[in-house]
């Protein structure tokens, strides 16, 4: 008896036990609710009823697939929004590894001076949220096809942009691939700076000249990084909702996403749910395609070399004019567009700058229906809506950093204590899932799963709960890097020698573990504190009056045109992440590149 | 084919710290040369110069003919035109190629032809025993099979010097015993001029014709590995060569006799006079004989640890106040606490003065 219960106890280890259970839950949370939506696409609902004669709920039909890539109205449901998301995707994607790409052989490979600055200020487009650039854009080109005031260009100069550099696919392009270029700068900075300075050396031995260096050898070694950072910035693209909304609503030019969440709201779940699905697997094609281009056996880390100095490219009287040049575009992409959001949430009258008309009532005026644009809402930090929203985002942000990290934590040890089983991988593959799937259409998934309740488990619809499920997912492959990353530093040695001298699982954990990579956690605390902080699209289909946050509740009063108060809302969320994440810098030492895993 | 001659070479990274200072060397042509020193004393930076890889702060290097580089007139050929091939310490294989293509690069970078590039290719890949593995990625490869290829790449070219930076560090002890063998056997059959570098002083001592020796920068001595072994020319080059370590006893100087404890030596005429009386009298553990009984000229010690080896005793033996590594083979092996009495058996004495120079 005892003897099988020590067997028992042997084999019951707590890492058997987190793999097992974490594999269940993430089934649960990311694996169903995909089969649950694909469902979706093939069910009559209550609001469809009428569209689809002799239908009751929840009958069995195609006509969703019918409309949605068959039918006349086709093109406007589903094949113009693709077209527009394959330009828009594709696009942002070559141009931030363009200008990221640029940015990052520059600063690691020459002697352009004021790197670090460079270095400092060139992910701060990544922190702002990403549809910052959309409102300042809007702000800066605003042309009259949106009714009454005028953009700052416009009112300064007389020049009326036209709509094709206002709205639509030109400028959701440039300026998601203005917020996206981070990932790049990052991914591949950090391959450059890796790759083993005697890797060149060897080859200019054999004679091999400058250029056929760069093109055999060092491009070559840091494609992975390339196809990495387009896969993320193409993926990123694909789900993101703000900024296609705000620049492509004026012009009436849908994308998946905006389309997505036209007919989810509207009265066309069923087709809400198939665009959703059309861009899980564009994204998974594109992984796909990384996977057979890369291929696993040319898939390889860069080592840093022993000592060498590498050479630093001699950029002669260039070298000043370059740094400034990308001193200047980072202070275009940051600093104007902010001040100009600034500026107009200043202005009394929108589009009239002028001094007479500063005012501070879209930050303390009170409610009224003739100040202004007459909104008949108290100013930004009076307004109890906005406030409660502004508290909804950081309680949520708060927990949802709390909970990947532990889940980082925990995940990560499990996955590399049971290193090369089933297990480890099953539950490495499933954590990474989240990654795939475009952030609006992983918000389309989880409402699928739990709009109504389902045995057991309640609705979830319109609680705070189903934020922090949706965030904690979609930050999981994130944390679940850094968190194996940390232990495959630690060793298991470290944790075998606390075991041997008598520790607990536990205390393991909280004395040996924990202690050891804090700063490497804290790091991957900070990630989704800011994600979330700024996040749009994942939420934008699960939060209800109540669990209004403040992206939603600004893209509220963007519909309604009174962009001072959107612009402040997100004037203040700015400040705070770019706080947070100076702050984290100076008293841990912890940076943003850390947590991308770049 | 060349001579390598170093001539006055100096190289500074900052201001203030030399890597290496005013170095002279003759490489004799197809000659094992072996740069040795701890780490920082600037044998890689020396290996790196002779590449090309690095450009001197001042100073001569010719090999062969030509002068390819010149502090004075500014030449400067290129590294892939001195016709010499260099082994990285990390082996530095292209890890997006095939073991095959990186063998071949090189010779493709210089355009030669496809029919040629085979033929060579075979030729090496049979050499080295790389046959079978053309195809794979190099992280696929184990250890020594990544350093044969990392050769095959350099030896494709047909150089006439190669260049070995540690080549042997990253792998095993088993491993590195049969490289070594390898490499011997390399040297041998392309008869090119091989420089070595290398902080372990027994594979200098294994597989060199000749030893530079450096310290900080500066060379110390450079000889045949038996001579620097024999006859250092001055206390480091006596401690850093050998293993187990030299023992060093303080002795004094008299005229021209050496006494340590009781015992007294007889110095040959060509010591240095103007020294002492203070000197530090080198000993290996090989020159030292024990005996169970005392004669003239042993000095008595307890033995405090026994250390054997399988094919050695080794004793370490307290003296006096110092303790003395000693090997000894010969009668029954001695205990721990036993008193043995120790005697000196050098063929050749080594003598340091203060400043640690060799005095004969």
């Amino acid at each position: 008896m005892s003897l099988t219960l020590n067997r028992w106890r042997f084999y019951v280890t707590p890492e058997r036990v987190l793999s097992v259970c974490f594999i269940v839950l993430l089934a649960y949370l990311v694996v169903v609710p995909l089969f649950m939506m694909v469902k979706e696409t093939f069910i009559v609902h209550p609001l469809e009823r009428f569209q689809i004669p002799g239908s009751k709920v929840n009958d069995f039909t195609l006509a969703h697939w019918y409309r949605f890539f068959i039918s006349e109205s086709a093109y406007t449901f589903f094949y113009r929004p693709l077209v527009n998301t394959l330009i828009i995707s594709f696009g942002l994607s070559f141009l931030a590894l363009l200008i990221g790409g640029a940015m990052a052989w520059l600063v690691v490979r020459t002697d352009m001076p004021l790197k670090e600055t460079i270095s400092n200020w060139a992910v701060v487009p990544y922190i702002l949220p990403s549809w910052t650039l959309a409102l300042a854009w809007i702000s800066l080109f605003k042309n009259d096809r949106i009714g009454g005031e005028k953009g700052i260009v416009s009112a300064l100069t007389g020049f009326e942009p036209p709509d094709w550099f206002a709205y639509g696919l030109f400028p959701i392009t440039i300026t998601l691939a203005l917020h996206y270029f981070p990932f790049a700068f990052l991914l591949i900075g950090g391959a450059l700076r890796n790759i083993d300075a005697q890797l060149e050396e060897s080859a200019s031995l054999v004679g091999a000249g400058r250029l056929a260096i760069i093109r055999r050898i060092t491009i070559p070694l840091i494609v992975p990084s390339i196809m990495a950072a387009f896969l993320l910035s193409f993926a990123r693209g694909l789900g993101t909702f703000g900024t296609p909304a705000f620049l492509g609503g004026p012009v009436r030019e849908f994308v998946l996403s905006t389309s997505l969440y036209g007919n989810l709201i509207g009265q066309r779940p069923g087709l809400g749910y198939l665009a959703a699905l059309v861009m899980i697997v564009i994204g998974m094609l594109v992984l796909y395609m990384d996977h057979r281009m890369v291929g696993a056996r040319k898939s390889f880390v860069t080592v840093a070399g022993k000592g060498a100095r590498l050479g630093l490219i001699e950029l002669g009287r260039w070298r000043w004019a370059l740094a400034g040049f990308i001193l200047f575009f980072l202070f275009s992409v940051i600093v104007v567009p902010l001040v100009a959001l600034a500026i107009d949430t200043v202005m009394l009258i929108p589009g009239v700058y002028s001094w007479e008309n500063l005012t501070l009532h879209y930050w303390i005026g009170e409610a009224s229906y003739s100040i202004g644009l007459g909104t008949g809402e108290a100013g930004i930090l009076k307004n109890p809506q906005i406030l409660s929203a502004l508290k909804n985002t950081f309680s949520l942000a708060f927990v949802v950093a709390v909970v990947t990290c532990l889940m980082g934590i925990l995940v990560g040890y499990a996955i590399v204590k049971r290193r090369g089983t089933f297990i480890s991988k099953c539950l490495d593959q499933i954590s990474f899932l989240p990654y795939l799937i475009p952030s609006i259409a992983l918000g389309a998934t989880l409402l699928a799963m739990f709009a109504v309740p389902r045995g057991p488990i309640p609705s979830l619809h319109g609680s705070f709960l189903l934020l922090v499920i949706v965030c904690s997912i979609s930050a999981l492959p994130y944390a679940v890097k850094a968190g194996i990353s940390a232990m495959r530093q630690i060793g298991g040695e470290l944790e075998e020698a606390a075991l041997m001298a008598g520790a607990g699982w536990w205390t393991r954990m909280r004395k040996i573990i924990v202690p050891i990579q804090k700063s490497t956690y804290f790091a991957g605390m900070l990630l989704p504190f800011i994600s979330v902080t700024r996040e749009l699209s994942l939420v934008i289909l699960l939060v209800t009056p109540t669990t209004q946050l403040a992206t939603t509740i600004s893209l509220l009063f963007t519909d309604r045109g009174w962009y001072p108060y959107t612009n402040g809302i997100v004037f203040i969320l700015t400040v705070v992440v770019v706080g947070c994440t100076v702050l984290s810098r100076r008293v841990m030492g912890t940076s943003l590149a850390k947590g991308l895993g770049g | 084919m060349p001579d390598i001659v170093l001539d006055k070479v100096s190289k500074s990274f900052t201001k203030q710290t030399h890597a290496v200072e005013d170095l002279s060397l003759v490489i004799p042509d197809g000659s094992f040369t072996t740069l040795l020193g701890p780490s920082g004393c600037g044998k890689t930076t020396t290996l790196r110069m002779i590449a090309g890889l690095e450009q001197p702060t001042s100073g001569e290097i010719i090999i062969g003919d030509s002068v390819v580089f010149s502090g004075k007139t500014g030449a400067f050929v290129a590294p892939a035109k001195r016709d010499l091939g260099l082994v990285f310490q990390s082996y530095a294989l292209w890890p997006h190629f095939t073991v095959a293509e990186n063998i071949t690069f090189g010779l493709e970078i210089n355009s030669v032809g496809k029919k040629e590039i085979n033929k060579r290719l075979d030729e090496i890949a049979s050499a080295l025993r790389l046959d079978s593995l053309l195809e794979r990625y190099t992280s696929e490869l184990s250890g020594g099979q990544q350093q044969r290829v990392a050769i095959a790449r350099v030896l494709i070219m047909e150089p006439s010097v190669l260049l070995l930076d540690e080549p042997l560090s990253n792998l095993d002890a088993t491993l590195r015993m049969e490289m070594r063998a390898e490499l011997k056997r390399l040297h041998r059959e392309t008869g090119a001029t091989i420089i070595y570098v290398t902080h372990d002083q027994l594979e200098a001592l294994t597989m060199s014709s000749h030893i530079a020796l450096l310290k900080s920068g500066v060379l110390q001595q450079f000889s045949a590995p038996l001579e620097i072994y024999e006859r250092p020319a001055n206390r480091f080059a006596a401690d850093f060569l050998g293993s187990p370590r030299i023992n060093f006893v303080d002795a004094t100087l008299d005229q021209d006799s050496l006494s340590w404890g009781d015992v007294m030596i007889q110095l040959p005429k060509s010591a240095k006079k103007d020294v002492g009386p203070r000197v530090s009298l080198g000993l290996r553990a090989e020159e030292l004989g024990l005996s169970r009984t005392c004669g003239p000229g042993m000095v008595e010690g307890r033995v405090l640890t026994v250390l054997p080896t399988g094919a050695d005793w080794y004793y370490q033996v307290r003296v006096a106040d110092e303790v003395l590594t000693i090997r000894h083979n010969d009668e029954i092996p001695f205990n721990y606490e036993d008193i043995v009495y120790v005697e000196i058996r050098s063929k050749s004495l080594k003598i340091f003065d203060d400043a640690g120079s060799a005095i004969l």
